[in-house]
């Protein structure tokens, strides 16, 4: 049991055997930290757990919390968004409750950043990103890519448009999600791709001929089901599916170069300052941790040298577009926009 | 009476309480950029419509079974009062979870069975999940009136020649008709405030598209939206005051000795609904625990809902005595009574918003089990009030005065002679409160202390993480936490002591 083994070999590696001093000598190095070579977490931390990874997550913050015995985590659990909207009004109020955001969506980390709550990140922690996925005051922690789950009994994957705009004009059964945080992202990522008209056009003609799903797991399955021809959806979902019903009738498309294939992160923020928020998450981006999201979450590690998870393309077949992450969090006219067309 | 009673200063401050997250919402709302477009005009045709379909559904399914529970000597009358009445232990959102789960394509019945069925979902499935879990209110405020109407209009009827069904309509109905109208507004009051069905299956309704708003950073949108939707309670519940009970001289009840045919056809009448509302939700919930186990449930959210809820009915039974005994007292009262009520028609995601901001300027009252308490008290305040009025009106005012002649003080007379009377009247709102804290859920995910899980927290939780074999636990011990609850109240229930004078 794949996961059981993980959490076995993150807690009993041992306190012994973290050597606090190799952690400069990482600083150069480019491939992922063990979490061996880290410095034993002491003291409480109160993470803000974005909710919608169904336990992938707990299972990492429990398996540090066991590692570290002299470490409290306190997590609260809600909505993204709602932990967001809370993070922020807090500041406003002074009051300040949590020391950490891990957020599902690059979005709601936007919106706590731009109300300057981050704290900056040391360049020893943020240069084992990917290139691309560095920045100065939050880190990714693992990414995903918006795909096309299609019915492979229904359709074949030539069907499917390459281009998402298409998708507007055919005559294909759609499931979305529209609540749903990473939709909204990717929404977002088309306003500012293409323009507020042509998105607002493009959700008009789709609605057409979608069905509403709470959320985008709800959507694969739906694919699945053969209720809907083609889905919404982040790759995992899928994935995920498959690994416990090999024989799903889902397969994955990706159409190119457009908001249809954007590589979206989950990410975590420090709110407060001092060495313990960022050594917690420093276990996040380690080999073991990041090994374990890509095999057990099939999300991708944004950490150089660690393998993506099975059944996704590389990266480098796919071209997703351009888009600032952090740009993403730019909601408040996506989220008036879907209103005005009748999908929220 | 020139000196206010002591109750009075209670109610008050109960009452300008019971009015703080309205002034928070109004606050929240004045930066919004829209007051009213075409969407809120759907959202409101469908939130109206399924309140609409809801109570009607309610009295057409409740209206029938209070006349057969109150009326007929079935074999087992007992036992069918009790399995009708056991919806409201299922909270309506595992109805529309289970159902949503066991219908449709690939759903659980077409996988075990093979047989195809028609997907739960929409605003048709939504109006009947609400139905199945609402006709209880229906057919206990019939039952309850019926139960208290002089028969001998009907026996009358009868002689005169007209037959049974036709002096039903004619003779018994219209004379009940307050008592259907009453529980039909508690059923369309509950449609409008309930999160979790309309979420589940998809329709947008006031409360979930508050939630969606919410949760895309929509807060002023969201506050804007909550007020629409306490416009439309503020009317259900001006409606509901309109409402009076008629007294008559209560004689023996109607009694009617059904055929052995008539009885099993009577029960093969009533068992779809049972089904549909108790035995498959239960049955989807066994499967999936037979199937995945416990998964990463703890004991311990059960402990925090019941502490939680336990806390929310002892608070809410303590200021419920003196608004109740308020609202008897005067017309002041009464209006105090009324104020207090709208706490009902505040759906928990629209106070869990408010207390939010509140709680944020009393940054010690801020995530606290305290600030959660409070949220359900206000909520559910009027549940306690409402049952403890009721019971305490019925008290024969003439004992009071006697103890008063006799030499006992005011208080010792309240002491001695009006609780020990209310008791079973305060118990049974205290259970009702706690039963419906239990399933709270959307106030409980926005006020609950960090760390701090709950039965329906966890079940929100695995439900939107699409793991639905791990609600089999929570959703159980909520049903059978419920259940005790239920049995609770009834135990302190006027309608129990009836029962037994029949027999």
């Amino acid at each position: 049991m794949q996961r059981r083994a993980f959490l076995q070999s993150l807690a009993l590696l041992g306190v012994a055997g973290a050597l606090p001093a190799s952690i400069r000598a990482l600083a150069a190095a480019p491939a992922a930290v063990s979490v061996d070579d880290l410095p034993a977490l002491e003291g409480e931390l109160t993470l803000y757990l974005g909710r919608g990874e169904g336990g992938l997550y707990e299972d990492v913050l429990n398996a540090i919390q066991k590692r570290n015995p002299k470490f409290t985590l306190n997590i609260r659990r809600g909505p993204t968004a709602a932990l967001a909207n809370a993070i922020v009004a807090e500041a406003r109020a002074g009051v300040r409750r949590a020391d950490l955001f891990w957020a599902v969506d690059s979005g709601a980390i936007g919106l706590v950043n731009s109300a300057g709550l981050a704290q900056p990140l040391p360049h020893s922690l943020t240069g084992q990103l990917q290139p691309e996925f560095r920045f100065p005051d939050w880190t990714p922690i693992s990414g995903r890519i918006r795909t096309l789950p299609y019915n492979r009994e229904r359709l074949a994957a030539e069907d499917i448009p390459d281009d998402i705009m298409a998708l507007a004009d055919s005559d294909l059964k759609i499931g979305w999600a529209p609540a749903y945080a990473s939709f909204q992202s990717f929404v977002t990522a088309m306003r500012l791709l293409k323009g507020d008209k042509v998105t607002k056009e493009w959700l008009r003609a789709v609605s057409k001929h979608a069905k509403k799903y709470a959320g985008e797991l709800g959507v694969v399955m739906a694919v699945e089901r053969g209720e809907v021809d083609v889905g919404f959806a982040n790759h995992y979902y899928t994935l995920r599916l498959k690994s416990g019903k090999p024989d799903a009738r889902v397969n994955l498309a990706f159409t190119n170069n457009d908001a249809g294939c954007l590589v979206n992160a989950s990410g975590i923020v420090a709110l407060s300052e001092g060495e313990l928020p960022v050594n917690f998450i420093r276990y996040l981006l380690t080999r073991e941790v990041q090994s374990y999201l890509a095999n057990e979450a099939f999300e991708i590690p944004l950490v150089s040298g660690i393998a993506p998870p099975n059944g996704l393309p590389s990266l480098g077949t796919v071209s997703p577009p351009t888009v600032d992450l952090t740009k993403l969090a730019d909601l408040r006219p996506t989220l008036n926009l879907m209103r005005s067309a009748g999908v929220l | 009476m020139t000196r206010w009673p002591y109750s009075y200063p209670i109610a008050l401050l109960v009452a300008l309480f019971a009015l703080l997250p309205v002034v928070v919402l109004f606050t929240l709302a004045v930066d919004t950029a829209q007051l009213f477009d075409s969407r809120n005009l759907q959202v409101l045709g469908n939130t109206l419509l399924l309140m609409a379909i809801t109570a009607a559904g309610a009295v057409v399914i409740g209206v029938p079974l209070a006349l057969l529970t109150a009326y007929v000597q079935l074999p087992w009358r007992r036992f069918w009062l009790v399995i009708l009445v056991a919806p409201l232990a299922m909270p309506s959102y595992i109805g529309a979870f289970t159902l949503y789960a066991a219908f449709g394509p690939g759903g659980e019945i077409n996988q075990l069975f093979g047989l195809a069925t028609p997907a739960f979902e929409g605003l048709s499935g939504a109006a009947i999940v609400m139905t199945l879990y609402t006709y209880p209110f229906v057919l206990l405020a019939t039952r309850a009136s019926l139960l208290n109407l002089d028969p001998s209009m009907v026996d009358a009827a009868r002689t005169l020649g007209m037959p049974l069904l036709q002096s039903l309509w004619k003779v018994v109905l219209p004379r009940v008709g307050n008592g259907i109208a009453a529980g039909a507004l508690l059923a369309a009051m509950y449609a409008l405030s309930d999160f979790g069905t309309p979420a589940i299956l998809g329709l947008d309704t006031f409360t979930r598209v508050i939630y969606v708003e919410y949760n895309a950073f929509g807060l002023s949108q969201a506050a804007m939206l909550s007020l629409q939707l306490l416009a439309v309670a503020g009317l259900i519940l001006f409606l509901e005051s309109r409402v009076k009970s008629t007294r008559e001289r209560p004689g023996r009840p109607l009694v009617l000795w059904p055929r052995r045919s008539q009885a099993t056809l009577m029960i093969a009448a009533v068992l779809p609904i049972i089904l549909l509302a108790i035995v498959l939700p239960l049955a989807v919930l066994f499967l999936w625990l037979w199937r995945e186990g416990s998964g990463t449930f703890t004991l311990q959210y059960a402990w925090n809902s019941t502490y939680a809820s336990l806390l929310a009915a002892a608070v809410a039974v303590l200021l419920a005595i003196p608004v109740a005994h308020a609202a008897i007292r005067g017309k002041l009262g009464r209006f105090m009574e009324r104020v207090i009520y709208l706490g009902f028609g505040v759906p928990g995601i629209v106070m869990g918003t408010a207390l939010v901001y509140l709680g944020l300027q009393l940054p010690a009252l801020y995530q606290t089990l305290g600030l959660l308490v409070f949220a359900y008290v206000l909520r559910f305040l009027p549940l306690a009030v409402g049952t403890i009025r009721s019971n305490a009106e019925n008290l024969d005012g003439s004992l009071v005065n006697a103890a008063r002649v006799l030499g006992a003080s005011p208080s010792e007379a309240f002491r001695r002679v009006t609780l020990p009377l209310t008791l079973r009247g305060i118990i049974a709102g205290g259970a009702l409160v706690f039963l419906e804290a239990m399933r709270e859920l959307p106030a409980t995910l926005l006020l609950g202390p960090t760390n701090f899980e709950t039965l329906a927290t966890y079940l929100w939780r695995v439900y939107e993480a699409g793991l639905f074999g791990q609600a089999a636990i929570p959703g159980l011990l909520l049903v059978v936490i419920s259940g005790l609850g239920l049995a609770l109240m009834f135990s302190g229930e006027r309608w129990n002591l009836k029962e037994s004078k029949e027999q």
